[in-house]
């Protein structure tokens, strides 16, 4: 069991360092995507399992809130700034949050025709009986923000 | 007050501090929904530093430890992207389209729009991956110079918006496909909207949770165009 989570954090971690030092070579892209992909391309690959890795890379993505706790709590220094450029922070926020909504959704719904909506699943429709919090929901805690 | 001040200055106290209002956060996000546990987490550990008077820089000391993790929980999205990516093989290039069309329009509105408000440069760099998941936003605007607390804070604000008031927009402009949806709240919410997904339809949270984790790719890469422009 321990073992599991074990190996699964250090497959994560190995490909991490792997990132970073393809980064610090001088790779421009952040050394946590690298990570990424390389470990995706392994997984496609066959190198690397992903049961391997699932229960630890789960548990990292559930809890991840924890881990920019400390960036976040940053902000009570920052508040000059933010007073300063808030018209603009708040405008940028609202536009391109629309702005993405719009350009995703338009083209989804125009390059994905409708297919049959697959049995089983709640309609758009049934919004009032799901606005009732499940027990469970593996996106517990706001999994991975 | 000098024990007080070892006991506080102690990487070990931050790194207990922190888990600890973590794990007090998510009992009361629990019961009250609308507490993000973000939220809920900070503010006691900002009571705290005010009280003892311990500068950020202290605590960030072993705070630091914590935001390293950041990095292989980076690489654990490789996880779901590829298992969701075997289920959505047949419609996977029509979404690798959508989703590199939403990080595009995310990044320039973003910066486009604080730039002609007058907002100085890392401001300006700090709103461009406000799209994508945190550890890759943080990343991408220390790569831009960007400010990351800035980051972080709209980043989780469009997540919460995107979360709450994206489907009923979408609803409203007549996206009712559930793999556009999830493509949609992916791209504009990340992991907050997908979260809030999982309780509406298992299709929508799939395309959500990889178009997330493949957002966040395609924005680092593009952020690399944005860096060159810069120089």
């Amino acid at each position: 069991m321990v073992i599991h989570y074990l190996r699964g954090f250090a497959i994560l971690v190995g490909f991490f360092l792997l990132g970073t030092g393809l980064h610090r070579v001088g790779v421009p892209v952040p050394g946590g995507v690298l990570g990424l992909l390389a470990f995706y391309l392994a997984m496609s690959a066959g190198l690397v399992k992903l049961q391997w890795v699932e229960r630890a890379a789960d548990f990292v993505l559930r809890h991840m809130v924890l881990l920019f706790v400390p960036l976040t709590v940053g902000l009570m220094e920052m508040g000059p700034v933010l007073s300063r450029q808030a018209l603009a922070i708040t405008a940028s926020l609202l536009v391109s949050l629309t702005a993405v909504l719009l350009t995703t959704g338009l083209l989804g719904k125009w390059l994905l025709p409708t297919e049959p909506v697959l049995p089983g699943l709640p309609q758009p429709a049934d919004e009032l009986s799901v606005q009732e919090p499940s027990g469970h929901d593996n996106a517990e805690a706001g999994a991975g923000i | 007050m000098n024990l007080v001040r070892w006991v506080v200055g102690n990487p070990v106290f931050s790194v207990a501090l922190t888990v600890l209002a973590y794990a007090a956060a998510l009992p009361l996000h629990h019961r009250w929904r609308w507490i993000p546990p973000i939220v809920a987490a900070c503010l006691p550990i900002v009571a705290v530093l005010l009280l003892a008077r311990e500068p950020y820089v202290d605590y960030n000391r072993g705070g630091s430890f914590l935001t390293w993790w950041l990095g292989p929980a980076t690489v654990a999205l490789a996880a779901p992207m590829y298992r969701h990516g075997m289920a959505l093989r047949s419609s996977l290039p029509k979404l690798v389209l959508i989703v590199l069309a939403g990080s595009v329009v995310g990044m320039a509105t973003a910066g486009l729009t604080a730039w002609l408000l007058g907002a100085p440069l890392p401001v300006v760099m700090s709103t461009v991956p406000k799209s994508v998941t945190t550890p890759i936003a943080i990343e991408v605007c220390k790569e831009l110079k960007g400010i990351p607390q800035i980051t972080i804070a709209l980043v989780i604000l469009a997540g919460v918006l995107g979360a709450s008031f994206g489907p009923p927009f979408l609803r409203l402009v007549g996206v009712k496909d559930d793999r556009a949806v999830g493509a949609a709240i992916g791209c504009a919410a990340h992991g907050i909207g997908t979260a809030s997904l999982v309780r509406q339809s298992e299709m929508q949270a799939t395309v959500s949770s990889w178009a997330m984790a493949a957002s966040g790719v395609f924005t680092s890469l593009l952020a690399v165009l944005v860096a060159l422009f810069l120089r």
